[in-house]
């Protein structure tokens, strides 16, 4: 087996809630494996999300390490943190999370420009042509449907092509119809790019897409399974 | 419209408390508190004048004469109708103190007194003497400012003319002091009778005689003065009475006071700008929740309401707040300012200022919130499926256009009413409207642009450029928000800093070239020969000009009472110089008519200056009483002439032929034109040959009155503080308004791959581009604006002056860009997933 691109060991989370620090991951360890598609599924309120965030870096981990492609995320601050993502990890969020004074055209091409890509707006117009948007690409997010904002965030994601795509119930706020077609274009988006996917989800016929599944359940892992494996 | 359900929600709302809205009250509150604390401050004065007017006046009445005592037949009028009579005579004279040899001279202005005076009041002196004892003989006191300046100490002798005096005290205070007016030197006072052998009193010498009257209790003031009137009119005597002891004073005081309600004004206006920007900020925030209670089956007016409601109780709060300050402040500086002001002041509560200050911060809260607020109407229940910060602009319905603009107008009306300068008020406010207009307009400019710019190829790669042009292009308030506030006051602040160095310049820097060295009055016609000689002789000096005066009292214009033809101008209101020529002195511009012949000796005819007649509406051939020392000359007006008063040259108003005004005593005056380094011989010369003239100094004289004028500034500058102080708050509530944007767009940027240099720059030159927009705009709006006042209000000239402007403007960038910078740290610091999460 190759190595793991993405690697947390007894990785725990407390928060400082109103009534005191609340302790949200308990040892959480896991791998992922290059290539994988990896789904987080369980109830409300059990840390999905949390997780997502550590292993994206967007949130610190209390105790235990991240690591990701051989690196400690743990260890490294907010700016190799960003400079880290914009080379390796785009994230997708289930409210969007665009920002709204820029077009969608700006809002994809500017994890490109980030990165130092000279050629960051015909690469984020190609990306939105591939998302469907060509039409749209000087349209400010307010003009946008919920379908279509997330589109943009897709390709905003998946432009740098990252080795690790990062995403929180995608299709939480749309429909269904909506939801589907954004996750025929994620899917879409890794096996073009052989990207690793980790995916929140509650939809269970989306966790089935998935190559292994993995439960959490008040902020341990509950339960795995692996599907592509038992095939 | 259901107005119970409003005002439920409106009371759950306010539950919230009042955060979010410290900007919001403290904006109402300093505007408020500034305008009350002036208009407190101006009725305390006022009132201080009217119940000391008599003290102020020296007398109930009082009746003066220029160049002459009262005959007996006035004088005996005056007893009659009196219980007592004081008669004061006032003139400039020179006090020279001779030391080792060397002489020194001060320039004053003397008050000759009788026993009865003060009527009112009391001189008080240093060390304490009662004033009889210490004038009594040839003792004399005078202010500490000339005592000083001529190393005197009480016990000292000194000369005034030809005779000698002793100086037994300082004078502390003149009860009498504000009434007098504007004199050129510091005050000497001593016993008329005193007088007699200084030669100061000749013929022709430029003296008034003032008769200050206690009346009996009871008296009926109105009937008296006309009584007088109709008596001594036309004798060039002029009544004042107690009800205006201080005119020259209250028409500074209320000048100034009006002047700074603008400016208060202004900085309501920068703060109305901050409120509103708070109020829209508030109700984007409550998009969801209005979009909520919409879904839920509230009507708009419902909704609109219970937000009016809501901002109606924070107004009255923030309004209330800014009364108490504005009441208490002057309160609480009335003792320390008291002593300072040449004038009584009754420090109280006064109801009439803080009335006007509520009303004009209820028209500035509702005039700025009611547009923010109507658009709560236009929110609808499909906010709550799309992003709602980003939600394209939209007018709101015509009625609340009608109402802003008819708030604007009442706002207008009221300011021109209340301040007392209706003409300055609806200028301010044009100049204000013009000024947001410009912001508009630049706002606007500034979003095209960058719109434009954010999507040019030169900048792509340099990301943080790039974001900023994105941000301040893209849709949402605040570019329009932050360059409105931050472009008002820097405008305002750019007007004030142009304003004050032009006065302040216009005084030191313009004049000094091309005026003369010495002003000498009171030079007898026996003198004038040797005076010349000793002048001619001086290679120092380059100039003398000199002409015959006379000082008289335009009575009649028409056969009318002048003061009925051309109202309070300057020209009628007082006595002025009159002078005779057979030929135009040189340099003298005819504009119309014909000067008479040089030998003419028919029936009297006058030339007047050209702009004063035509303020008054005199014509050609028009008929002119002048009294002079009593005695009526009535001339016909055959030509006008070029006056130029800003040189401090020789400048008559009045001239007329020399036959008209033979026989009239009258002495010369002339102007020195030298080198400095020749003025002290020239000074020393003609004043001991000639004790009895009066030479003023100009450039002293200057000084002078550049201290009012410095004065008038720093008053201005105080204004401005108030906008300065609510300008700045505007721009931290501004920048704190904005944060929650910021921190949300770090989170995403930082989520996307910037590091926290990027996010900086981007938040920087955001802030300095919106920065700069206001700033430029300020340029221009403050240079009209300066322009406007020193033109129009100071009958001034304007020069751009580029120092304060750039600095203010810096100033305002650099305000702009350290709030977006500490507002930026917090979004800098705080974690993407923590800030994301909460919007989910
Ligand atoms: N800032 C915070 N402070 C304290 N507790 C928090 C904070 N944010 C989240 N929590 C708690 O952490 C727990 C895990 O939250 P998380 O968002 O990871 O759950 P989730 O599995 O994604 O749920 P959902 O399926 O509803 O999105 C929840 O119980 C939540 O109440
Ligand atoms: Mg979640």
């Amino acid at each position: 087996m190759a190595d793991p691109i993405l690697s947390l060991s007894d990785v725990t989370l407390t928060l400082d809630g109103n009534a005191g620090p609340v302790e949200i991951l308990h040892g959480i360890s896991l791998d992922v494996t290059p290539g994988e598609t990896l789904g987080l599924v369980g109830p409300s309120g059990s840390g999905k999300s949390s997780l997502l965030m550590l292993m994206g870096g967007l949130e610190r981990a209390t105790s235990g390490r991240v690591l990701a492609l051989d690196r400690d995320l743990t260890a490294m601050n907010e700016d190799q943190l960003a400079r880290f993502r914009r080379e390796h990890m785009g994230v997708v969020f289930q409210s969007f999370h665009l920002i709204p004074t820029m077009t969608a055209l700006e809002n994809v091409a500017t994890p490109l420009e980030l990165a130092g890509h000279r050629d960051a707006f015909e690469r984020a117009a190609d990306e939105l042509r591939t998302v469907g948007l060509g039409a749209r690409m000087d349209h400010y997010p307010s003009q946008m449907s919920g379908g279509e904002q997330q589109r943009v965030a897709l390709a905003r994601a998946a432009a740098p092509r990252p080795h690790l795509l990062l995403a929180d119930e995608p299709t939480g706020n749309l429909d269904g119809a909506n939801g589907a077609a954004i996750m025929d274009l994620l899917f879409g988006l890794r096996d073009r790019h052989g990207a690793t996917l980790v995916l929140v989800t509650h939809a269970p016929d989306l966790a089935a897409r998935c190559d292994r599944v993995i439960e959490l359940a008040d902020g341990r892992i509950a339960g795995q399974t692996a599907r592509r494996a038992a095939e | 419209m259901s107005l119970p359900v409003a005002a439920r929600i409106a009371r759950r709302e306010l539950r919230g408390g009042l955060r979010g809205f410290y900007v919001f009250l403290a904006c109402l509150a300093l505007g408020v508190a500034a305008i009350a604390a002036v208009g407190s401050v101006r009725e305390s004065i006022e009132s201080g004048l009217t119940r000391e007017g008599a003290v102020l006046l020296g007398g109930d009445a009082e009746m003066t004469l220029t160049y002459r005592f009262a005959s007996d037949e006035e004088r005996a009028w005056m007893e009659g109708v009196s219980d007592a009579l004081s008669e004061v005579v006032d003139f400039r004279s020179m006090v020279a103190v001779v030391r080792d040899g060397e002489t020194e001279r001060g320039l004053t202005q003397v008050k000759a007194v009788d026993d009865a005076y003060p009527l009112y009041g009391a001189v008080a002196l240093d060390p304490p003497l009662p004033l009889d004892q210490a004038i009594a003989g040839n003792g004399a006191v005078m202010e500490r400012v000339l005592a000083d300046r001529l190393g005197l100490k009480p016990g000292d002798s000194f000369r005034l003319g030809t005779a000698d005096y002793t100086l037994s005290a300082v004078l502390a205070r003149e009860p009498d002091g504000a009434g007098d007016g504007f004199g050129l030197g510091p005050r000497l006072i001593l016993r008329t009778a005193a007088l007699e052998p200084s030669g100061l009193l000749a013929p022709g010498t430029l003296y008034e005689v003032k008769y200050r009257l206690k009346l009996p209790p009871g008296h009926d003031i109105a009937a008296l003065e006309r009584e007088a009137g109709t008596r001594f009119a036309d004798r060039g005597m002029r009544w004042r009475d107690a009800r205006n002891g201080a005119p020259g004073m209250t028409r500074f005081v209320d000048r100034m006071a009006s002047f700074l309600v603008l400016v208060g004004l202004a900085g309501l206006a920068v703060g109305g700008v901050g409120v509103s920007a708070a109020v829209r900020s508030y109700i984007d925030g409550k998009t969801e929740v209005i979009a909520t209670l919409k879904t839920l089956g509230a009507e708009g007016c419902t909704i609109l309401a219970a937000y009016l409601m809501q901002i109606g109780v924070l107004a009255g709060l923030g309004i209330g707040l800014g009364l108490v300050l504005g009441a208490v402040l002057p309160l609480a500086a009335g003792p320390l300012i008291e002593p300072r002001l040449p004038v009584p002041a009754d420090f109280t509560v006064h109801a009439r200022p803080l009335a006007e200050a509520a009303v004009y911060g209820v028209l500035t809260a509702l005039l700025f919130t009611l547009w923010p607020l109507a658009r709560t109407e236009e929110v609808r229940a499909a906010a709550l499926f799309r992003d709602a910060s980003g939600r394209v602009r939209a007018w709101p319905r015509p009625r609340y256009v009608a109402a802003t603009t008819g708030l604007a107008l009442l706002l207008i009306g009221v300011a021109a009413a209340f301040s007392g300068v209706p003409k300055l008020a609806l200028w301010a406010a044009a100049g204000i409207l013009g000024a947001l207009g410009l912001l508009v307009l630049a706002a606007a400019a500034l979003r095209l642009i960058a719109r434009r710019a954010a999507r040019a190829r030169a900048l792509r790669g340099r990301t943080a450029l790039r974001l900023a042009m994105g941000a301040v292009g893209g849709p949402g308030g605040e570019t329009q928000s932050v360059v409105l506030s931050l472009g008002l006051g820097l405008s305002i602040l750019a007007a004030i800093g142009q304003i004050d160095w032009n006065l302040r310049s216009a005084i030191q820097q313009d004049l000094p070239d091309r005026a003369p060295s010495y002003f000498v009055v009171d030079i007898q016609p026996g003198q004038l020969d040797g005076f010349l000689q000793r002048l001619n002789r001086d290679p120092g000096v380059s100039r003398v000009e000199t002409a015959p005066m006379m000082r008289g009292v335009i009575t009649r214009i028409n056969g009318r009472p002048a003061r009925e033809v051309a109202g309070d101008h300057w020209v009628v209101t007082g006595d002025r110089g009159v002078t005779y020529a057979a030929e135009p002195p040189e340099n003298t511009v005819v504009t119309d008519g014909l000067w008479w012949p040089s030998d003419y000796d028919g029936p009297p005819q006058i030339s007047f200056a050209r702009e004063e007649a035509e303020e008054i509406g005199l014509k050609l051939g028009d008929e002119i009483t002048v009294n002079i020392l009593g005695r009526d000359i009535t001339a016909t007006v055959t030509s006008f002439r070029e006056v130029d008063f800003s040189t401090a040259g020789i400048g008559f108003v009045m001239t007329m032929d020399p036959a008209a005004v033979q026989g009239a005593p009258h002495t010369h005056i002339a102007t020195i034109y030298a080198d400095p380094s020749a003025e002290a011989a020239i000074l020393r010369d003609l004043a001991s040959a000639y004790p009895n003239i009066t030479a003023i100094r100009v450039k002293d004289a200057i000084d002078r009155v550049a201290e009012v004028l410095a004065g008038l500034a720093a008053a201005i500058a105080y204004g401005a503080s108030a906008t300065l102080v609510t300008g700045v708050i505007v721009l931290i509530g501004a920048a704190a308004a904005g944060q929650r944007t910021r921190i949300f767009e770090a989170a995403v940027l930082k989520t996307v791959g910037a590091v926290r240099g990027q996010i900086l720059a981007y938040f920087a030159l955001r802030s300095a581009m919106l920065g700069a927009a206001a700033g430029a705009v300020a340029i221009l709006a403050g240079g009209i604006a300066g322009w406007a006042v020193m033109r129009f209000v100071m009958e001034g000239s304007y020069r751009f002056e580029p120092v304060s402007a750039l600095a203010i403007v810096l100033g305002g960038a650099l305000a702009t860009l350290i709030a977006g910078l500490v507002f930026a740290w917090r979004p800098l610091a705080a974690r993407p997933a923590r800030v994301l999460r909460a919007r989910e």
